[in-house]
C-alpha cells in the first residue's frame, strides 16, 4: 500500500491525531481555553485538509475504507458541524466555573466515528463508526450531570441506541450468513434476494433508522433533544444524522444492494417508512412550544424527506442522488448551525438556562434585526422557499422522485411540507410580535462576522448554487 | 438590461429605505416613492428604446443561471406584461401614498416590504424562465405576508398563516408540474430546459397534457382565486392594512389571472380546452357565490373582498371561453377591477382612519359631513357594479358578449352576478354613507385631504377614461388574442 493511498486517509488520521495531543494536552494543564482553540486548529487543518483533497481519484484502503469525493465531501460538512459545534461550546461552556476539557474530547471523538462512517465500506467499519459515534454522544448528552434532565436524557440515548446497534449487529449477521461476505461491494446480487437477506437489510434499516430518528425508532428524539446541552443537541442534529445517513446511501448505492432495494417488498418498506415520517414528524412538531423539540420532530420530516434519494432504481439518477444528498445535508447544516448557534447565544444573553422557549424569542426583531434575519433565513430555508439553500435542496428531490415515478413519496412531500408551515410561520412571526421585555444583546465583532457567514452561506447556496457548491460535487 | 436594473433598484431602495429609518423617520416612504419614479421611468425608457411592438413575447434579458439543470436569468416582455406592469406601478404608488400617514410605526420595514413586493410582482410577469417564474411567484409572497402579519388587524396571524399555507401548497403543486415539463423535455431533447419558448415544442399525450395542466391551474385558481380555493381571500384581504389589501387585490391576484393566460391557455390550448366547461362553471360559481356572500356582510373590508372574488369570477369564465371577445373583456376586467378594488379599498382605508370600525352597522350619514367622500364612493361603487361609462361594464359587457357565444347558460346565469354586484354596491354605500348609525350619534368626520383626493382623483379618471375610450387598451394584440 503505496503512501498516496494513506494521503486520503489524512482527514480522519489528523482527527485522531488531534485526539491523542488532546489526551496528553489534558494532562499537561486543564486549561479550557487552550483546549478549546487547539480543537478548533484541529479542524480547522483538517477542514483545509479535506477540502484539498476533493477531486482525487478514490481509493480502497484495506478492505474497510473507501474514500472517493462523496465520502471526502460528507466529512468535510461533518466538520463543518464539528468546528461550529467547538464554536458554540465555547460561548456554551464559558459560563460554569468548572472546567471542560473532556467535552472537547468527546466532540473529536464523535467527528472521528463519523468520519469514519462516512468512509466505511464494510460492515465492520461501518459498525466501528456507528459505535465510536454513539458512546461518545452518551457520554455528551449528559454532560452537565447536575442539570435536571442529563441523567434521564443520556440513560435514554444508552438504553435505545445499545438496542439499536444490537438490531443492526442482527441484521449484518443475516445478510453475512446469506451473502458470506461483509464488504459492501463484494456482496452479490443473485444471493441476496431470499427472505433472511430481506429480514437482514431491514434489522439494518432499523439500527439506522433510530439514529435518523424515522418514525417508528423516533421516540428519544424529542426528549433526548431537549434534555441535552444546545450544543450537544446540535451535534446530534448534524453531525450524527448526515454521517449515518451517508454510511446508509453509501451501502445502498452499491450494485449488489440495489437489487435488494429494487425488490417490491424493500422498497414498499422503505417507502413507507419515509412517508410516516414525513407527515408524523410535521403532525408531532404542531402546537410544541419548546424550540428543540420543534427542531427534534422537524428533523425527522426532513430525514422523510431525504429517505427520497434512497430509492431511486434507474442507475443514470444515482449520481444525482449522491449529489442531492450532500446539497441536502449542507442545507440542513447550514440552516441548524444559524438556529443552534443563535439558541446559544440567546440562553447566555437571557440566562434561561436549557429549556428556549417560542417566547423567548419574541420581539427578537425590533431589538436585534440582524440576528433575528438570519434565524428568519434559516426557518425559510427549513421551510423550502426560494432563494435559500433548502429550496434548492427541495428541489433536487422532488426532480429525483418525478424522474423515478416515486408518486406517493411526492404527495407526501408536498402534504408534508404543507403541515410544516403551520409550526414553522409561528416561529417568524414570534420574532416580530411586540416584546414588553427588552434585552441588551450583546455583539461582538466575531459574533457579527459569524452571523455574516452564516447569512451569505444560506443566502447564496440558494442564489449562486452553481459558485458555491456545485464545484464540490461534481465528482 | 433594464428589467434586471428596474429589479435590482427596488431591491436596493428597499434596504434603503429600512436602513434609513433610525436616522430620519420621515425618509422611508419618500425613498420609496423615489424608488418608483425612477423604476417607472426606467420602464418608459425600456419600452421607447425598443424596436420591438412587443406582439410576441419577446426576450430582452438572457444569462446562464444554474448550470446544472439548465436554467436561465431570462426574461421577456410583451403587450400583456407591459400592460400588468404598469398597472403595478400605477397601484404601487397609490399603495404608498395611502399609507403616507396611516403607518406611523415601523416605517423602515414597511416600506422594504412594499418594495420587495412590487420587485417580485414585475419579476412574476417578465421571468420566461419557468423556474425563475416559479422563484418570483413564491418569493412576492414573503413581503406580503409580513405586511399582514406586522401591520395588519385583529386576527392577523391567523389570516397570515392561511394566505401562505394555501398559496405554498398550491404552488407545489405547480413545482411538480414544471419538474415534469423539464423531465419531459429532457426526454425527447436530451437536457433539462425550464425556459417557455423551449416547452412550446414538446409534445405530449392529451392525458399527460391534462394532469401537466391541472398542477397549474391549482396554484393560478388558489391565486385568482377561484371558488374552491377562495377561503384565504376573504382573511387575508380583511386583516391586512389599506396599502396590502391594495396590492393582494389590485396586483397579487391578477398574478393568477396571468397565470391562467401565460402558462394554462397558452402552454397547454388542447387541454384546457377540454377542462373549459368545467373551469367556466368555477367561474361562474366564483361570480354568484362571491356577490351572494358579498351582500351577507357586515365588514366593510370583507364586503369588498367577496366582491372581487365575484369579479375575478369573470376573468375564469371568459378567458375559458375561447372566444376573442371573451378574451378582451377579461383583459379589461383584470386591469378594471384592478383599478376599482384598490379604489374600494383606499376608501375603506380611509374610513378606518377616522371612526376606527369596518363595521357597517357602525357606520352611517357619513354623507353630510363628508360629501366629497360619499361623491367619489358612489363613482366606485357604479364601477364596481358595472355602470356603462366606466371601465368595468365594459370588461363584463365584452366578456358575457363572448361567453354567451360558447354557453348562453353560463352567460345568462353570470349575468345575474351583475345585478347581485349592483344591491351589494347599493347596501355598502348607503348603509355607510346614508344610514342612520344605530345609536344616533351625529359624528362629525373629516372629508378628504388634499392626498385622499388626488389618490381618488386619480383612479376615478383612470376608470372613466378606460369605460369611455376603451379602445386604449383594446388596441393592444394580446399573444392570446386567438
Amino acid at each position: 500500500m503505496s503512501l498516496n493511498t494513506w494521503l486520503l486517509l489524512t482527514p480522519q488520521l489528523l482527527i485522531a491525531l488531534g485526539v491523542v495531543c488532546c489526551l496528553l494536552l489534558i494532562s499537561w494543564q486543564r486549561s479550557q481555553q487552550l483546549i478549546a482553540w487547539f480543537t478548533l486548529m484541529v479542524m480547522l487543518v483538517t477542514i483545509v485538509a479535506t477540502v484539498s483533497l476533493i477531486g482525487q481519484t478514490a481509493v480502497h484502503i484495506t478492505e474497510l475504507i473507501y474514500v472517493d469525493s462523496f465520502s471526502l465531501v460528507a466529512f468535510l460538512w461533518v466538520l463543518l458541524a464539528g468546528f461550529s459545534a467547538v464554536y458554540m461550546s465555547k460561548a456554551y461552556l464559558h459560563s460554569h466555573l468548572e472546567v471542560h476539557d473532556e467535552f472537547y474530547l468527546l466532540l473529536l471523538l464523535t467527528v472521528l466515528g463519523a468520519g469514519v462512517l462516512v468512509a466505511s465500506d464494510h460492515f465492520a467499519s461501518l459498525f466501528l463508526g456507528f459505535e465510536l459515534l454513539s458512546i461518545s454522544l452518551v457520554g455528551l448528552t449528559g454532560y452537565f450531570r447536575h442539570q435536571r434532565h442529563a441523567i434521564e436524557v443520556s440513560f435514554k440515548y444508552l438504553i435505545l441506541s445499545a438496542s439499536a446497534s444490537s438490531f443492526m449487529l442482527l441484521g449484518i449477521a443475516f445478510l453475512y450468513s446469506q451473502t458470506g461476505s461483509l464488504s459492501f461491494v463484494q456482496i452479490q446480487p443473485e444471493n441476496a434476494d431470499n427472505m433472511i437477506a430481506q429480514m437482514g437489510f431491514l434489522l439494518f434499516i432499523a439500527g439506522i433508522g433510530f439514529k435518523l430518528s424515522l418514525v417508528p425508532f423516533h421516540f428519544w428524539t424529542p426528549d433526548v433533544y431537549q434534555g441535552s446541552p444546545t450544543p450537544v443537541t446540535f451535534v446530534l442534529a448534524t453531525i450524527s444524522k448526515s454521517a449515518m445517513f451517508i454510511a446508509l446511501a453509501k451501502c445502498i448505492y452499491v450494485e449488489g444492494f440495489q437489487t435488494l432495494v429494487a425488490l417490491p417488498s424493500i422498497h414498499h418498506a422503505l417507502s413507507a417508512l419515509a412517508i410516516i415520517s414525513m407527515i408524523v414528524g410535521n403532525c408531532l412538531a404542531l402546537g410544541q412550544n419548546n424550540i428543540k423539540r420543534i427542531l427534534a420532530f422537524s428533523s425527522i420530516a426532513h430525514m422523510g424527506y431525504l429517505m427520497i434519494v434512497l430509492l431511486v432504481h434507474q442507475q443514470q439518477s444515482i449520481l444525482l442522488a449522491r449529489q442531492a444528498v450532500l446539497f441536502y445535508l449542507f442545507a440542513y447544516l447550514i440552516a441548524n448551525i444559524a438556529i443552534f448557534g443563535m439558541l446559544v447565544l440567546i440562553e447566555r444573553d437571557r440566562n434561561v438556562g436549557n429549556n428556549i422557549e417560542l417566547a423567548h424569542w419574541k420581539g427578537m426583531f425590533w431589538h436585534s434585526p440582524y440576528k433575528a434575519f438570519v434565524l428568519i433565513v434559516a426557518v425559510l430555508s427549513l421551510i423550502g422557499i426560494p432563494l435559500t439553500g433548502g429550496f434548492i435542496g427541495k428541489f433536487y428531490l422532488m426532480i429525483l422522485a418525478a424522474n423515478n415515478a416515486l408518486w406517493p413519496l411526492l404527495i407526501a412531500l408536498i402534504v408534508g411540507s404543507g403541515i410544516a408551515l403551520g409550526y414553522y410561520l409561528p416561529m417568524i412571526f414570534q420574532l416580530f410580535k411586540q416584546d414588553v421585555v427588552k434585552i441588551s444583546h450583546i455583539t461582538t465583532w466575531r459574533t457579527r462576522l459569524w452571523l455574516s457567514v452564516i447569512f451569505l452561506l444560506s443566502i447564496g447556496v440558494g442564489i449562486l448554487p452553481d459558485v458555491i457548491i456545485t464545484p464540490l460535487l461534481n465528482f | 438590461m433594464i428589467i434586471l436594473l428596474m429589479i435590482a433598484l427596488l431591491l436596493v431602495f428597499a434596504l434603503l429605505a429600512w436602513s434609513v429609518e433610525k436616522y430620519l423617520i420621515q425618509a422611508p416612504k419618500i425613498i420609496a416613492l423615489i424608488a418608483l419614479v425612477i423604476v417607472s421611468l426606467l420602464f418608459c425608457f425600456q419600452l421607447f428604446q425598443a424596436e420591438h411592438s412587443f406582439e410576441t413575447w419577446t426576450v430582452i434579458v438572457d444569462a446562464t443561471w444554474i448550470e446544472a439543470f439548465n436554467i436561465k436569468l431570462q426574461f421577456s416582455l410583451d403587450q400583456l406584461s407591459i400592460l400588468l406592469i404598469s398597472l403595478t406601478l400605477l397601484l404601487a404608488c397609490i399603495a404608498i401614498a395611502i399609507s403616507w400617514q396611516e403607518v406611523s410605526e415601523r416605517q423602515g420595514f414597511y416600506y422594504f416590504n412594499i418594495l420587495c413586493a412590487i420587485a417580485g410582482i414585475i419579476g412574476v410577469f417578465v421571468a420566461s424562465d419557468v423556474f425563475l417564474f416559479f422563484v418570483f411567484w413564491e418569493v412576492m409572497l414573503l413581503p406580503i405576508t409580513a405586511l399582514i402579519a406586522i401591520w395588519g388587524h385583529e386576527s392577523r396571524y391567523f389570516a397570515a398563516v392561511k394566505f401562505f399555507v394555501f398559496t405554498q401548497v398550491s404552488s407545489l403543486c405547480m413545482l411538480v408540474a414544471i419538474i415534469m415539463l423539464a423531465f419531459m423535455h429532457q426526454q425527447q431533447v436530451g437536457q433539462f430546459s425550464f425556459l417557455y419558448s423551449d416547452w412550446q415544442q414538446l409534445a405530449f399525450s392529451p392525458e399527460t397534457a391534462t394532469f401537466l395542466m391541472i398542477g397549474f391551474f391549482i396554484a393560478f385558481a388558489v391565486k385568482l382565486p377561484s371558488v374552491p380555493f377562495h377561503s384565504w381571500l376573504p382573511d387575508a384581504h380583511t386583516q391586512a392594512p389599506t396599502a396590502g389589501s391594495v396590492l393582494l387585490a389590485g396586483v397579487l391576484l391578477k398574478t393568477g389571472a396571468y397565470g391562467l393566460i401565460r402558462f394554462v391557455i397558452l402552454l397547454f390550448p388542447n387541454a384546457s380546452m377540454q377542462f373549459a366547461p368545467i373551469a367556466m362553471t368555477l367561474g361562474v360559481v366564483s361570480i354568484l357565490y362571491g356577490a351572494k356572500m358579498a351582500f351577507a356582510q357586515s365588514d366593510c373590508k370583507r364586503l369588498i373582498a367577496y366582491s372581487s372574488i365575484s369579479h375575478m369570477g369573470f376573468v375564469m369564465m371568459a378567458l375559458f371561453a375561447f372566444n376573442y371577445n371573451a378574451f378582451n373583456g377579461a383583459i379589461v376586467t383584470i386591469i378594471a377591477h384592478g383599478i376599482s378594488s384598490a379604489a374600494l379599498f383606499c376608501l375603506a382605508g380611509m374610513i378606518y382612519h377616522r371612526i376606527h370600525t369596518r363595521d357597517l352597522a357602525r357606520m352611517g350619514n357619513i354623507a353630510l359631513s363628508a360629501p366629497w367622500m360619499a361623491g367619489v364612493t358612489l363613482v366606485f361603487v357604479a364601477a364596481a357594479f358595472g355602470i356603462p361609462g366606466l371601465a368595468n361594464f365594459i370588461g363584463e359587457f365584452f366578456s358575457l358578449l363572448g361567453v354567451f357565444a360558447v354557453s348562453p347558460l353560463h352567460a345568462l346565469l353570470a349575468t345575474l352576478g351583475m345585478i347581485g354586484s349592483a344591491i351589494y354596491g347599493l347596501r355598502l354605500f348607503q348603509t355607510a354613507f346614508h344610514g342612520v348609525k344605530p345609536d344616533n350619534t351625529a359624528t362629525k368626520i373629516e372629508d378628504l385631504s388634499i392626498r385622499e383626493g388626488a389618490i381618488c382623483l386619480v383612479l376615478a379618471v383612470l376608470l372613466l377614461l378606460i369605460g369611455i375610450y376603451p379602445q386604449a387598451l383594446l388596441q393592444f394584440t394580446f399573444q392570446g388574442g386567438y
